[in-house]
């Protein structure tokens, strides 16, 4: 198998070839930083008669050779062959942004003095520049002395760049020439096995007059390819800027921007559910009209419908937060969030740069935990990992909107505002006020340091592809059902056993009502015994042993605590018809107190719980992975779970 | 003394002169090709006039800190 590394400038559109050379679906968005880590993938024409096998690699960007963090550690690691997945490969393709088109093409000049005739250029994004012409490739041609194709990856130009490539690939292991040039300081950044290939120089001054001097090539190079008045348009760039990064303007922008992400997930969504939620209604009254009555029925219609059914009602949700975050993040306006709200992470003793993973955080701490690599100071990364999972991700969506939806009544205040939506917005505000202030703790503490440069690039706007944004609200739809499907599914058939048996003596039922007996019969079952067992500990909290059992199942993903509630409560109901998760919820009377079991209060208190708690066995994994130890990923849950439990204590307290 | 970035107005066209190096700032702006002798220009600064957003040469945009900007001196083109 031929092997080629795709490099490139950070937002060049490296993902965006990636995918539509190997059919891939990385994760494609108009700002820095989104790649961090290699991937590979076979070419999409390999499946064609008479090809021969190639496959890509997708490195994370960079600007030059002299790495400055982690993912720009590894592109040039991968470069110089001591990356361990892939030790050898034949042909480097380099990605040039045609909107930036000297600083790319100094890395391009870079690069072909490493590995001399192997390099391909890439010219990207030519829908935007059309200036760039067939006469100025053949000039870049033959400045670089390398072959230049000009696309459009983005207009799907994928036929000719395979031939291009098919074209020029050569069959020979490629070996660099040279070494690269690395101050002792960035030796963290390279991997083991790197020695070969890597001068230390002593000064600092070295590497710059290195970097200055390729910038000064590309500069000339560029001026015998094109001249002053065929010129990159930005005006657009500029214009909107004038407005969007505007001191007053921007920021009021901003904060209607993230408002209205918030309304329409909750707004928009409501249609939708009703009619998933009537959906698996109607499903469940047509199986237990079919079914004899039993553990069988029980099973299917209490266990299976109840609990999966409880979880695929967020999908619409689940959706237009994707569909919504897509469009934002293909505009290129999360740059100027980062630029906008750089003062508020400054403060808090983080890089700007920090701003791209908590925003990341929204949707899975997992990418988010990841995509810290790009932040270059040590002690900045860990504060960040370590406090990126309060950040309210996709998979509490789900908890918010039941208790939400149905505990908080829906009224306008201020003319504009609905207080469900205000309840969301305060929810993800209190995860990431106070993910933010344990950062700064940490950095005042265990992580003490001053605080690195922020400097980040603003792409140029683009008009958001809906095409795109479908593909990517397609992909999470997916993976959420898969989880539905899976594990939720497998959970949910075990809390019905472990909530079913074992059954209750059929001479205790005698003389009872039916709804006394199921109470009982739920009690005396396995997880009614483990639930009971620590209900001291949620009496404070204003939780009873159902809730606090879909807490602890929780611990595996948060949104098993909607089907493990779902699967509870449809056993506890004697009921014929079959209500949803929300009736039964709001139906629920303590047998002791005589009143609901559920208001504002307990609704409060289980929230605040799951904004803190880690609950994420995924997440457990990453941090361990990011950071190397099983210390810090334990050290997350203890404090987080403390700052729940804390907060769900207050919040009870306060609404009682 | 010559006048740095920060002394700089939205809008106004300068020229790079300096660049004091400290926190690597002289690494990330040679990365992004910004070199001594460039022409840039301050499009907007963020509230309370921190971080600052600059425009150079044909199309580059970007952003940096107040801290970093006092690091770089400038002259004004008439
Ligand atoms: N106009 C235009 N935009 C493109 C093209 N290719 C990629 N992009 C956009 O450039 C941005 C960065 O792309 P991505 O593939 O994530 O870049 P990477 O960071 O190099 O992997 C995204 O907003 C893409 O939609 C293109 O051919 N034309």
């Amino acid at each position: 198998m031929q092997t080629i590394l795709l490099v490139g400038s950070p937002n060049s559109g490296k993902s965006t070839i990636f995918n539509l050379l190997s059919g891939g679906q990385r994760k494609v968005s108009n700002y820095s930083g989104i790649t961090v880590d290699a991937s590979t993938g076979a070419l999409r024409s390999n499946k064609l008669e008479g090809e021969a096998p190639i496959q890509i690699v997708d490195l994370p960007g960079i600007y030059n050779l002299h790495p400055s963090t982690l993912d720009e550690g590894v592109t040039v690691d991968s470069l110089i062959g001591s990356n361990s997945r892939f030790s050898e490969y034949h042909q480097v393709a380099v990605v040039l942004d045609i909107q930036r088109l000297e600083t790319s093409l100094a890395l391009a000049i870079q690069l072909k003095e490493l590995v001399g005739e192997k390099l391909l250029v890439l010219v990207n994004k030519v829908d935007e520049q059309e200036f760039f012409n067939e006469e100025h490739r053949v000039k870049l041609e033959k400045a670089l002395g390398s072959k230049v194709l000009s696309l459009s990856a983005l207009n799907e130009d994928q036929v000719e760049l395979d031939k291009f490539i098919r074209k020029n690939i050569e069959g020979e292991r490629l070996k660099v020439k040279g070494k690269i040039l690395a101050t002792k300081r960035s030796l963290e950044y390279f991997g083991k096995g790197s020695e070969e290939a890597v001068e230390v120089v002593d000064s600092e001054k070295v590497v710059l007059e290195n970097i200055k001097h390729y910038q000064e090539k590309a500069r000339q190079i560029l001026g015998t390819v094109y001249n002053q008045s065929d010129r990159i348009r930005s005006q657009k760039t500029h214009k909107i800027d004038k407005v969007l990064i505007h001191p007053l303007w921007g920021t009021l922008i901003f904060c209607a921007i993230f408002y209205l992400l918030f309304y329409s997930i909750y707004a928009l969504a409501a249609p939708a559910m009703d009619f998933v939620d009537g959906s698996f209604g109607l499903l469940a009254d047509t199986v237990a009209a079919y079914l004899p009555e039993g553990h069988l029925k029980s099973l299917i219609v209490d266990g299976i419908i109840a609990g999966v059914g409880g979880v695929i009602i967020f999908l619409p949700q689940i959706m237009i937060l994707f569909f919504l975050l897509s469009i934002l993040e293909q505009s290129g306006y999360i740059s100027r969030a980062a630029f906008l709200t750089d003062r508020v992470m400054g403060f808090f003793g983080l890089n700007g740069k920090a701003f791209l993973p908590y925003l990341s955080g929204f949707a899975c701490s997992i990418p988010a935990i990841m995509s810290a690599r790009t932040i270059p100071n040590k002690k900045e990364r860990m504060a960040t990992i370590l406090t990126i999972p309060m950040i309210t991700c996709s998979a509490r969506l789900p908890v918010y909107i039941l208790l939400v939806g149905t505990f908080v009544p829906s009224y306008t205040v201020a003319g504009i505002f609905n207080t469900q939506a205000l309840s969301f917005f305060f929810l993800y505000f209190l995860g990431t006020f106070f993910a933010l202030l344990t950062a700064k703790l940490f950095r005042l503490s265990f992580y003490r340091g001053q605080t690195s440069s922020f400097f980040i690039d603003l792409p140029h706007y683009q008009r958001p592809r809906l095409k795109t944004a479908l593909k990517q609200m397609w992909r999470k739809a997916q993976t959420f059902l898969k989880k539905a499907g899976t594990i939720i599914l497998g959970l949910s058939i075990i809390i019905w056993c472990l909530s079913t048996f074992p059954t209750l003596d059929a001479e205790k039922t005698v003389g009872l009502s039916d709804e006394v007996v199921a109470s009982r019969s739920l009690e005396n079952s396995a997880l009614g015994r483990i639930g009971k067992s620590f209900e001291p500990v949620l009496k404070p909290i204003g939780m009873d042993w159902k809730m606090g059992v879909g807490v602890l199942v929780a611990f595996g993903a948060r949104e098993l605590f909607v089907s493990t509630l779902g699967t509870i409560y449809a056993l506890g109901d004697v009921d014929e018809e079959s209500k949803s998760l929300r009736e039964r919820l709001k139906a629920e009377i303590s047998p002791i107190t005589g009143k609901p079991v559920f208001s504002l209060a307990v609704a409060w208190s289980l929230l605040i719980f799951f904004v803190f708690s880690l609950q994420c066995t995924a997440t457990w994994a990453i941090i361990k992975k990011e950071t190397g130890s099983w210390k810090y990923p334990i050290y997350a849950f203890l404090y987080m779970g403390a700052l729940g439990y804390s907060g769900a204590y207050a919040a009870y307290q306060m609404l009682i | 003394m010559m006048p740095n970035l920060l002394d700089v107005k939205i809008g106004q066209k300068v020229r790079i002169t300096k660049i004091a190096d400290k926190n690597q700032t002289t690494l990330k702006l040679f990365s992004l090709g910004i070199l001594v002798g460039d022409e840039i220009e301050i499009t907007s600064k963020a509230l309370f006039g921190c971080p600052l957003a600059i425009k150079h040469g044909e199309g580059n945009f970007f952003a940096l800190r107040k801290d970093h900007a006092a690091l770089i001196e400038v002259e004004t083109i008439a």
